[in-house]
């Protein structure tokens, strides 16, 4: 049996957030407020595992008048198999950083 | 200290007015977050677009202002591509520091602090660019500038070197302000001459999709020839009269002024880029401060009968515990070119190369204008 390598908590909350709907778009101020990071920790994570190619990226493509496009996440086939081995190989409830926290406003 | 803040507050308000207008009229937050963007490695622009367009969707300051924090935090340090060359690259740097502390400990003990400091320095930055993973493409003024940057860094901390081989009570430093300030300032010159910064104009994310390299190259161009120009007349200045009184350090101020005002008027109103003109006027001032301290150092080192030629001088050195005049000269006129050299007179220069680049864009508009209407 493969041996999944788990993830910072921070990473398996983002996983688990994506995973929660995977075939719907996110953006990454929303996921920042779902899960109470900060931009400076999420990018990363989001980086990160777009370079492992976990993650798909796109862009938006309905307009909002004056304000520019912005960047779309949603998990890859691969990515939604490594979040559900990263949720069963960490089967325990989630922590404090993992818990979804109350969306903020003007998000 | 006064000074440094006031310096440090017109350097401020002379950054913003440059940069003035070019974030679609945004907050400081859409400012600083754009500007951040562009410093991301070529590889992670789309992420850098990506964090900039969120901010438009984020509102209440103190929101924006977190996010922007947020963002400066990614843009300074970004997710390496390559995690296991990064920490290679770093434990070799480490290796490499203690190796060349321990060789100063042991043949020049009175700069051990400095050599220390600059080789952590320098393994900071190797690890930096190794994990920032970019290689832009080596055009010819980017070579040049960095060769000459890395060569007048060199020269300067020869010029140390020998110093202490000569003297070494000279460089003794019980407090190791000079040595860490020393060693902050020439590593600080050289990362800016081997990778010069665009200061966050279009520049240089056309540069590295290979559109116009034209304004940035003019730029490295007009800033590498008024720092050869300055070490020129610096080293001309010192080999006809080696034993003026204080050296070449009453050169420092107006030949710097002279030469980083007119790199930046010079690439501004070649490009019609104020950034193009702040990075020219910049780059003479990293690259010639080196050079200026080098060539005073050098020529300190060759007079062979060192005078106490004031009062001052005479009371403070009968206090001051060197064992011989040799001593307190050199003492001296090193930590006063390590102050004034390296950190305060540079410091001040960025601001000439602030008005240089505003002043060169107006005349280049006023050119255009009696160009357009001219007078019967």
């Amino acid at each position: 049996m493969t041996r999944v390598r788990q993830p910072s908590a921070q990473t398996a909350a983002v996983l688990q957030a994506l995973a929660k709907d995977p075939g719907q778009w996110r953006y990454g101020y929303d996921l920042c407020a779902q899960l109470g990071l900060r931009a400076g920790s999420m990018y990363p994570i989001l980086i990160r595992l777009a370079d492992r190619g976990l993650l798909e990226t796109s862009w938006e493509t309905e307009r909002v008048p004056g304000r520019p496009p912005r960047h779309l996440y949603r998990l890859t086939g691969t990515g939604r198999a490594y979040a559900a081995s990263v949720t069963a190989a960490a089967p325990g409830p989630l922590t404090a950083a993992q818990r979804p926290q109350p969306r903020l406003e003007g998000a | 200290m006064p000074i440094l803040l006031v310096l440090a507050v017109l350097l401020v308000a002379g950054t913003f007015a440059v940069f003035r207008g070019k974030a679609d009229g945004g907050d400081a937050p859409a400012r600083i977050t754009t500007l951040a963007a562009t410093w991301l490695p070529s590889h992670r622009g789309e992420w850098g677009i990506a964090m900039a367009a969120e901010l438009a969707h984020i509102h209440g300051r103190a929101r924006r202002w977190c996010y922007t924090a947020g963002v400066l935090r990614v843009a300074l340090f970004p997710p390496p591509r390559h995690a296991g060359r990064v920490v290679v690259v770093a434990l070799a740097g480490l290796l490499a520091a203690a190796a060349a502390t321990v060789a100063a400990a042991s043949e020049v003990p009175t700069l051990s602090v400095f050599v220390a400091v600059m080789s952590l320095l320098l393994c900071a930055y190797l690890t930096g660019v190794a994990a920032r993973a970019e290689r832009p493409r080596p055009t010819a003024p980017r070579v040049i500038v960095g060769a000459v940057g890395l060569a007048g860094v060199a020269a300067a901390v020869a010029a140390v070197v020998r110093i202490a081989a000569a003297d070494p009570t000279a460089t003794t430093d019980s407090t190791h302000v000079f040595s860490i300030l020393s060693a902050l300032a020439l590593i600080g010159y050289l990362t800016l001459a081997l990778t010069p910064p665009s200061l966050g104009s279009g520049v240089n994310r056309r540069l590295a999709d290979g559109v116009d390299r034209r304004p940035a190259n003019t730029a490295l161009w007009w800033g590498l020839a008024a720092a050869l120009a300055g070490g020129a007349v610096w080293a001309v200045a010192a080999l006809a009269d080696p034993a003026a009184p204080g050296g070449i350090t009453g050169l420092l101020s107006p030949v710097g002024v002279a030469t980083t005002l007119a790199a930046a008027v010079g690439a501004s109103a070649a490009t019609g880029s104020r950034q193009a003109g702040a990075q020219a006027g910049l780059l003479a001032t990293v690259l010639g401060a080196p050079i200026h301290f080098a060539v005073d150092m050098t020529m300190l080192l060759q007079l062979h009968h060192y005078t106490l030629t004031t009062a001052y001088d005479v009371n403070a050195y009968a206090h001051s515990g060197y064992p011989d005049v040799a001593s307190y000269v050199l003492s001296d006129a090193l930590a006063g070119s390590i102050l004034a050299g390296l950190v305060l007179y540079p410091f001040g220069l960025l601001i000439c190369a602030v008005v240089g680049a505003m002043a060169g864009t107006r005349l280049r508009r006023l050119a255009a204008r009696s160009a357009a209407h001219p007078t019967a």
